[in-house]
């Protein structure tokens, strides 16, 4: 046999090693698979404190940022013939929306989703709400002093802050939630001029809400619209920022939940369930109010995040999700050609 | 040559169906759901005709993908002949060093760029005020960064090509001609099949890149595709927009096919002859060389390492990296095998098949190589996840390997038929008539001299395969799968000193292999 073939027969033998020992196909009774878009750094400890807890196994699949692959909501649409995943776990509520209009989502509504504000589930029981992050406007400290911080997002379209402002591509993630929302709210007209007037602005749209926060820390922009736990990683850090909830008083501060939902014929239903279970407990929500994501609970009585004000200090956007999910495709293409992406 | 030879009809035919169904038949099954799903929309094919803008960012990927290939080219090739036919010291360090920058994945160089090169990066600081960041967050800015990590696929592909040129060809011509006109006049040409196909690879590796522009915030086609599938989830659509960007891989596929002619290189570097050897431009090539290790390697490295220099914890980075190290090492080793195994006769029949049909060939190769991969990945997701025995193998670690060669066989065939076409037929004809069977003909005569592309494909696989995240992420079974899936998701949210880390880390792991790998062949042909 040539070197060619015997480097053949050898990676057979390896890929057929690859392949799972049927110890390991009998452990799946007691596992379940989770897909999850919240950042691995925040869940990764509450799916362990999970696995040790339950002694269930837990197989994760984390997403990247939506702008480094295409993302975990489209592999759980390619998977709808035979579905892998058995609970879905969103860090907004476009993609869980999406999901629910292609029938990828079973109801369940969960025991433990008692004492969670009603406008924040599913009235179907296809999703439920919890620890939310907020949109807000982060500010370079050394160059913009607390008093000086823009108050509203309309201040962004001010020329005070000409070149200065960063924005995420506003067709992915939480980005794509929060403009959604501003075209739910204000209706098309005043969304569009607002978003002209930001592009006379010169606003920065950069890949993600990271770099948005990298670049006000590193100070190459004062201001930008990002999310809460990009922003306190950097504050915890040490680093030069901080961040202002914008609109307060007057459109609402756009507060994001995570979602969790059962994925429709999943493989582990009952153990997806449990699971769903935990995620929703009051315990959860404190793990991820303490931890850097400084998630605010929706359950009451669970203590907030230091350095968020709490839920109840704030008038929060009233939002019908569903709603601002459902314009998700006109609003990309209409910001598209009016940002000039 | 097409004879019923049994044994050359069994291998060929084998893997010419694995090819079919690795690489071909998630790209068929895409473009069923799109014609099915496009047929029921009511836009329809619609999206195929680009409005202004759309057609303005292909416009863009096309400048960044030619403009990129020509920069990396422009630096690739002297390096490369340098590296066959100028005697530098330490030419195997040298040649690892000048290789490396192609390891870091092309996000990680754009971010060093820009803590370099932002209006607050370290030119910045240094110089007291802004003076590159215009230029950074820019096309040339794109280009610069792509052609520095893109170029050493040229320099290797050149000198591949430059130690099989028969040495009597240019002995001869030195006879009349100063070593400058003979390296212009009959080296260089005879190696230009080579050096145009590693641009083509460049090109094809440029428009495909959506990280680098979205950083440096260059507006390309990609986000198109990119948004159907991340901001719309509509495969159809997304595989309908991916398709002028196939077309313009093709266009210029077609036009490199055109340039390099259907030379064939008879050649074999003869024992009587003395090949080229430009001592006299030693001195000149040294300083080049510490040139470009100084600017496409030893800054970025620094610079990323000054950033990670904030990282809280490396036993954390580290740490908890130890199993998706393992795995992205015996993956993609294990991938480059499977698809340096494939490809070799799949550019074996190519570099046999009759002249027309094997330019349909070398165009479908590109065309699959230019596949966006996420495309690849969801036709695999829709190809293996049925019940059955193909759902048996959904879901487990085989599913990587797939992906890797439904990705990589095409490029790797690609390389391995123009390695194989300098393999003269008359020598296998000759062997046949001596009595030798295929099988032995091809083990003893078109192994042996196909060795260095042969092992240019697999490394050229090991690093893309190391690298690979598109496709990979939508089908790796859920548990800790590769070091890059490890690694880009964990760098959502964390602070940049810990992904200046991470991407330092993922440039070691896979270095060190190849450094031993390197140093090893390198020993072994001085020896």
């Amino acid at each position: 046999m040539g070197r060619a073939s015997l480097l053949a027969a050898a990676s057979i033998v390896v890929v057929a090693a690859a392949c799972r020992s049927p110890e390991e196909a009998q452990n799946e009774s007691r596992s379940v698979t989770v897909y999850v878009s919240t950042d691995r750094v925040f869940s990764e400890p509450v799916l362990q404190e999970y696995e040790r807890r339950s002694g269930v196994r837990v197989n994760v699949a984390y997403d990247t940022e939506e702008t480094k692959s295409t993302g975990l909501a489209n592999r759980l649409l390619a998977e709808t013939n035979r579905p892998q995943a058995d609970v879905f776990w969103s860090n907004e509520p476009v993609r869980t929306l999406v999901l629910k209009s292609r029938e990828v989502l079973a109801p369940y509504r969960s025991p433990s989703a008692q004492g969670i504000p009603a406008v924040l589930m599913d009235p179907d029981g296809y999703w439920t709400g919890f620890s939310a992050r907020i949109r807000v406007i982060a500010y370079n400290t050394t160059l913009v002093s607390l008093e000086e911080a823009p108050r509203s997002v309309w201040d962004l379209a001010d020329p005070r802050w000409k070149g200065q402002v960063a924005m995420a591509d506003p067709r992915f993630g939480s980005t794509s939630f929060h403009v959604a929302a501003l075209y739910a709210q204000l209706g098309d007209a005043k969304a569009d001029d607002f978003f002209r007037r930001l592009k006379a602005n010169q606003v920065r749209v950069v890949d993600s809400n990271s770099t948005v926060r990298d670049l006000v820390v590193r100070g190459e922009v004062k201001v930008g619209l990002t999310d809460t736990d990009d922003v306190n990683v950097a504050v915890e850090s040490g680093a030069p920022v901080g961040m202002v909830l914008p609109d307060k008083d007057s459109l609402g501060v756009p507060v994001m939940p995570n979602m969790v939902s059962l994925i429709a014929n999943a493989p582990h239903p009952e153990e997806g369930q449990k699971l769903i279970d935990y995620l929703l407990s009051p315990d959860v929500e404190r793990q991820l109010a303490e931890s850097e994501a400084v998630q605010i609970p929706l359950h009451a009585g669970v203590p907030g995040p230091k350095n968020i004000p709490p839920i109840d200090s704030f008038t929060p956007m009233t939002l019908d999700y569903a709603k601002a999910a459902a314009r998700v495709e006109e609003v990309t293409a209409r910001l598209a050609t009016i940002l000039g992406l | 040559m097409w004879g019923p030879r049994s044994s050359r009809t069994l291998v060929i035919g084998t893997a010419l169906a694995v090819f079919v169904i690795v690489c071909l038949l998630p790209v068929v099954y895409m473009l069923t759901l799109t014609v099915t799903t496009a047929a029921g929309q009511q836009s329809g094919f619609g999206a195929l005709l680009l409005d202004a803008r759309q057609r303005e960012l292909l416009v863009n990927s096309a400048m960044l993908g030619a403009a990129t290939a020509i920069v990396a080219t422009l630096i690739g090739v002297p390096l490369g002949v340098a590296l066959a036919r100028i005697p530098l010291r330490r030419k195997a360090v040298v040649r690892l060093a000048l290789a490396a920058p192609v390891l870091l994945p092309p996000y990680v160089a754009g971010l060093a760029w820009i803590y370099l090169g932002g209006s607050r990066g370290l030119i910045a600081a240094v110089a007291g005020r802004d003076l590159l960041s215009e230029w950074t967050y820019s096309l040339p800015g794109a280009v610069i960064v792509l052609s520095l990590v893109l170029y050493p696929l040229s320099m290797l592909a050149t000198e591949v090509a430059m130690r099989r040129i028969d040495g009597r060809l240019e002995e001869a011509a030195l006879l009349v001609a100063a070593p400058g006109r003979v390296l212009r006049r009959i080296t260089l040409p005879l190696a230009a099949p080579s050096i145009l196909a590693a641009a083509l690879v460049i090109f094809v590796l440029a428009v495909s890149e959506f990280g680098v522009p979205a950083l440096l915030r260059v507006r390309v086609y990609t986000s198109e595709v990119f948004t159907a599938f991340a901001a719309l989830y509509d495969f159809g659509r997304a595989t309908l927009l991916a398709l002028p960007l196939l077309l313009l891989s093709l266009v210029v596929a077609a036009s490199a096919g055109a340039l390099a002619g259907d030379r064939l290189l008879v050649t074999r570097r003869g024992a009587g002859g003395r090949p080229l050897l430009l001592e006299a431009w030693r001195r000149p090539a040294a300083t080049a060389v510490i040139l470009v290790v100084a600017i496409a390697l030893v800054i970025p490295l620094l610079v990323l390492g000054r950033e990670a220099l904030g990282v809280r914890s490396f036993a954390d980075v580290v740490g908890g990296s130890r199993e998706a190290i393992i795995n992205s090492l015996v993956f993609a080793a294990t991938g480059a095998t499977a698809v340096a195994g494939l490809a070799v006769w799949i550019g074996y029949a190519r570099a046999r098949a009759p002249s027309r049909l094997g330019q349909l060939a070398d165009v479908l190769m590109v065309v699959l190589f230019a596949l966006p991969s996420t495309v690849v990945g969801v036709g695999l997701i829709g190809l293996w996840n049925r019940s059955g025995p193909l759902g048996a193998v959904y879901g487990t670690d085989v599913m990587i390997l797939l992906a890797y060669l439904a990705r990589l066989v095409p490029v790797a065939a690609l390389a391995l038929a123009a390695s194989v076409r300098l393999v003269p037929v008359s020598q296998e004809e000759a062997a046949a008539v001596s009595g030798a069977g295929w099988f032995r003909t091809m083990t003893h005569i078109v192994f042996p001299q196909i060795r260095l592309g042969l092992l240019a494909a697999w490394t050229v696989a090991f690093i893309l395969a190391f690298g690979e995240l598109g496709a990979t992420i939508l089908v790796a079974p859920p548990g800790e799968a590769t070091l890059p899936i490890r690694i880009y998701t964990i760098i959502a949210n964390t602070p940049s000193s810990q992904v200046a880390a991470l991407a330092l880390l993922q440039t070691a792991v896979i270095l060190a292999p190849l450094a031993v790998l390197g140093l090893a062949v390198s020993l072994r042909e001085s020896g």
